[in-house]
C-alpha cells in the first residue's frame, strides 16, 4: 500500500494551509487565463464576444432570409437562438480549450507539485465566466431590441448554467487527463463537438424532429438544458421541475467521474505532458 | 539510514518506474492500465532501492552522471511525482528549487511571477504580499520587475527564483544545479546565504556536478549510479571516490594498456590529504600539504604532489622520489607524507593540491585524490604565479 501512497510536499504543510494554498493558486490560474487568453489583447477580449454574435447573426441570415423559417410557432427566431447559442459555444469552448489546458502548464507540472485539477477548473472556470458575461449583455440587448425575453428568466438560468459547469468539468477532466497521454484528443473532440452542435436543438425545436428519432436527441443533457432555458427565458416559466434535480444528479455524476479518471492518470502527467 | 522519528525528510527503499510507451497506439493500453490500477506494462527503472534521511540541520549533495536519477530523486522528494515502491515521509515544508524560474510564465512580470511562485509554495495572499518586498529586495534587478520575464537574462531569472525560495525560509530547501547559473558575485551571495541558512539549522538538498560546492555546502553525500545508491556518506570521501571514478573512466578510454598494468600490481592509494589552511590560504603565506597512502605489498611508495588551477591547468608538481624523500611509514601497509610550500607564488584565484599514488619505482600513477582551495590576495598581476622580478628603472 505504500507504494501507492500520494506523498507530495504539501502533505507537509499543516491541512487547512493546503487549502489556501489551493485557493491561492486557483485565484492566481484563473486570473492568468482571463488576462493572458482574452484580456491581455484587445481583440482577445472582443473576440469572446464578437464570435458568438457573429455566428448568431449568420444563423439569423441563413434561416430567416435563405431559408424564410421565420418563426417555430409563436417564437422569434433571433431569441430562440440566442438563448440557446451561447451555452453551447461556452461549453464548447470550456472543454476545446480546457482538454489542452495542461499542454500550457507542463513547465509548472514537470517542476513543482501541486494538483493539476486547478488548471482545468481555471481554464474552464475563464471560459465560462466570460461567455455568461457575454450571454447577459446579448440578452439584455436583445430585450432593448424589442424581442420577446423575460429577463426573470435568469433566476432559474443562472443555476441551470451552474449545473452546466459541473457537468463541463465533468468531461473536461476527462478529455484533459486522456489528452495528455493520447495526442489525437484535440483532433477528435473539434468535429466531434461541432456535429453534436448540428444533432442538439440549438437552431432547431426538438419537436420538429421526426416521432421515431426524438429520443435519440432528447437524451442529450444539452438538449434538455437548452429546453428549459427558452422555458425560462423565453415563456417566462419560473417553476423548477423534478428533472432539473436529475439533471444535478447527472452533472455531479459526471464530475465525479471525471475526477476519478482525472486523478487515476494525473501521478504520471510529469512524464508525457 | 534508517528513517528515524526526528528526521525531516526520510525516505525508505524509494523506486521510480517510468512507463515507456513502445508500440503505436501503446498510450490506450497505458491509460487503460493506469486506469484499473494496474502498473504499466513496460517502464524504465530511472530509481531503485534509495534510502535515507535527513535530520534537521543536515546537508545533503546529491551527485552522479546526467541519467543517473537525480533529478528523479528530487522529483520525488519535492512531490512532483509519487515514488512507485517505498515511501517518502516529508515532515517540514519544502520550498522546491527544482530548475529556478522554472514555475514562471514567460508573460508574466516579475512581480506577478512572484506571486505566482508564493502560491505555488503554499502562501496565502496575505503571506505573499508581506514577502513581495523581501524578495524584490534580495532579487536585486531594478526595475525590471516590471517587466515580463521573458525580456530577462537568464542571469535575472535566476535571482528572482532564489529571491522567491529564500525569502520562505523552508524547512528543507532543494536546489538542483541552481549555482551553475548566474555571474560570479551571485554565486558568492547565493553561497553565502546557503552558509548562513545552514549555521542557522537549515536543511539542504544539493544536486550539482561541481564537487567544489558540495564539498563547501554539505556535510553528507549520495552518488547515484543507474538510478541506485552508489555510495553515501560524508561528502570529501563521496566526492573523491566520484571524481576518482571519473578519472579511472577516463584514463581508461585513453590508455586501456595502463589501467590493465595498475591492477596488475595491486594499487597504490591516496587514503587521506589534508591541506592547512583548509579552505582558504592568503598569497605569499605558507600551506602545508599532508597524508597517508596505502601501499599494497609495503613497499614504500612514491608520492606526487601538485597544484593545478580549478580549471585542471596544471602549474607545479614535484614527487617524493624526484627530491630523494620516502614515506614515513606508518603500518606495514600504510605510509604518510608531508610537505610544505613556502612564500605560496600562486595569484589570487581558485585551485586544486592533487596527490597521486605511485609505485616505488615512480613509474606508474594510480589514484588521485584532490583538495580545492582558494588563494585571497588583491594583486592586480596576470598569470598563475609571481615570477621573481625586478624592474631596472635607468632613468
Amino acid at each position: 500500500m505504500l507504494a501507492r501512497m500520494r506523498v507530495p510536499s504539501h502533505a507537509a504543510v499543516p491541512a487547512a494551509s493546503a487549502s489556501v494554498r489551493a485557493r491561492a493558486l486557483f485565484r492566481n490560474f484563473l486570473r492568468r487565463e482571463l488576462f493572458t487568453r482574452y484580456l491581455g489583447s484587445v481583440t482577445g477580449l472582443a473576440w469572446a464576444f464578437v464570435h458568438p454574435l457573429v455566428l448568431l447573426v449568420v444563423y439569423h441570415f441563413v434561416f430567416t432570409t435563405v431559408f424564410k423559417t421565420e418563426r417555430f410557432g409563436n417564437e422569434s427566431f433571433l431569441a430562440f437562438v440566442a438563448v440557446a447559442l451561447w451555452p453551447w459555444l461556452a461549453a464548447q469552448e470550456g472543454i476545446q480549450r480546457g482538454a489542452t489546458s495542461l499542454g500550457n502548464y507542463a513547465g509548472l507540472i514537470r517542476k513543482v507539485a501541486f494538483p493539476h485539477e486547478l488548471v482545468v477548473y481555471a481554464s474552464v472556470g475563464a471560459t465560462l465566466i466570460l461567455q455568461f458575461a457575454g450571454y447577459v449583455v446579448v440578452l439584455a440587448a436583445l430585450v432593448v431590441y424589442g424581442e420577446p425575453l423575460h429577463l426573470s428568466g435568469l433566476l432559474v438560468a443562472i443555476p441551470l448554467w451552474i449545473v452546466m459547469a459541473i457537468g463541463v468539468v465533468g468531461i473536461t477532466l476527462f478529455f484533459a487527463a486522456l489528452q495528455v497521454f493520447v495526442r489525437d484528443v484535440e483532433h477528435v473532440l473539434m468535429p466531434g463537438l461541432m456535429i453534436l452542435m448540428y444533432l442538439t436543438p440549438i437552431l432547431y425545436p426538438l419537436k420538429l424532429v421526426p416521432e421515431s428519432m426524438r429520443p435519440w436527441v432528447a437524451v442529450n443533457p444539452f438538449s434538455w438544458l437548452v429546453g428549459r432555458l427558452r422555458e425560462a427565458l423565453i415563456d417566462g416559466r419560473l417553476a423548477l421541475e423534478w428533472g432539473d434535480g436529475v439533471a444535478a444528479v447527472v452533472a455531479i455524476a459526471l464530475y465525479l467521474g471525471g475526477r476519478w479518471v482525472f486523478r487515476r492518470l494525473s501521478p504520471h502527467f510529469e512524464d508525457f505532458v | 539510514m534508517a528513517s528515524g522519528s526526528a528526521a525531516l525528510l526520510s525516505l525508505d527503499h524509494v523506486g521510480k518506474d517510468y512507463a515507456k510507451v513502445e508500440t503505436r497506439g501503446g498510450q490506450f493500453r497505458l491509460v487503460f492500465d493506469l486506469l484499473r490500477g494496474a502498473g504499466a506494462a513496460h517502464v524504465f527503472r530511472a530509481l531503485d532501492d534509495v534510502s535515507f534521511a535527513l535530520q534537521p540541520g543536515a546537508s545533503l549533495g546529491v551527485i552522479g552522471e546526467n541519467g543517473a536519477g537525480k533529478s528523479t530523486l528530487l522529483k520525488i522528494v519535492a512531490g512532483v511525482v509519487p515514488p512507485t515502491r517505498g515511501a517518502v515521509v516529508v515532515n517540514g515544508r519544502v520550498g522546491a528549487l527544482l530548475e529556478l524560474g522554472s514555475g514562471f510564465h514567460p508573460d508574466y512580470t516579475g512581480l506577478a511571477n512572484i506571486d505566482l511562485a508564493a502560491a505555488l509554495l503554499g502562501l496565502g495572499p496575505d503571506e505573499i504580499a508581506a514577502k513581495r518586498d523581501e524578495i524584490v529586495d534580495f532579487a536585486d534587478i531594478g526595475e525590471h520587475i516590471h517587466d515580463p520575464i521573458k525580456h530577462y537574462s537568464s542571469g535575472m531569472v535566476v535571482r528572482l527564483g532564489f529571491a522567491v525560495a529564500t525569502a520562505l525560509r523552508p524547512h528543507i530547501l532543494i536546489t538542483d544545479e541552481v549555482l551553475a547559473v548566474g555571474d560570479e558575485s551571485f554565486q558568492k551571495k547565493c553561497i553565502a546565504w546557503m552558509e548562513e541558512y545552514l549555521s542557522d539549522g537549515g536543511t539542504l538538498l544539493l544536486c550539482s556536478h561541481s564537487m567544489y560546492h558540495i564539498q563547501k555546502l554539505c556535510r553528507h553525500a549520495l552518488w547515484l549510479r543507474d538510478g541506485k545508491t552508489e555510495r553515501y556518506g560524508p561528502a570529501m570521501e563521496v566526492t573523491q571516490a566520484y571524481l576518482a571514478f571519473h578519472e579511472e573512466k577516463t584514463a581508461r578510454t585513453r590508455k586501456p594498456i595502463a589501467q590493465a598494468d595498475a591492477y596488475a600490481g595491486g594499487a597504490y592509494a591516496v587514503q587521506t590529504l589534508t591541506i592547512d589552511p583548509a579552505d582558504v590560504v592568503a598569497q605569499g603565506s605558507t600551506m602545508a600539504i599532508s597524508g597517508e597512502v596505502f601501499s599494497p605489498d609495503g613497499r614504500a611508495p612514491s608520492v606526487l604532489v601538485g597544484v593545478v588551477r580549478a580549471d585542471g591547468t596544471p602549474v607545479y608538481g614535484v614527487a617524493t622520489d624526484m627530491d630523494r624523500v620516502t614515506p614515513r611509514k606508518l603500518a606495514h601497509d600504510r605510509f604518510a607524507f608531508s610537505l610544505t610550500l613556502t612564500d605560496l607564488p600562486l595569484l589570487p584565484g581558485k585551485y586544486v593540491v592533487r596527490a597521486h599514488a605511485m609505485d616505488p619505482e615512480g613509474v606508474r600513477l594510480f589514484d588521485h585524490v584532490e583538495r580545492p582551495f582558494v588563494v585571497a590576495g588583491d594583486s592586480r598581476e596576470l598569470g598563475l604565479v609571481r615570477l621573481a622580478h625586478r624592474w631596472h628603472d635607468d632613468a
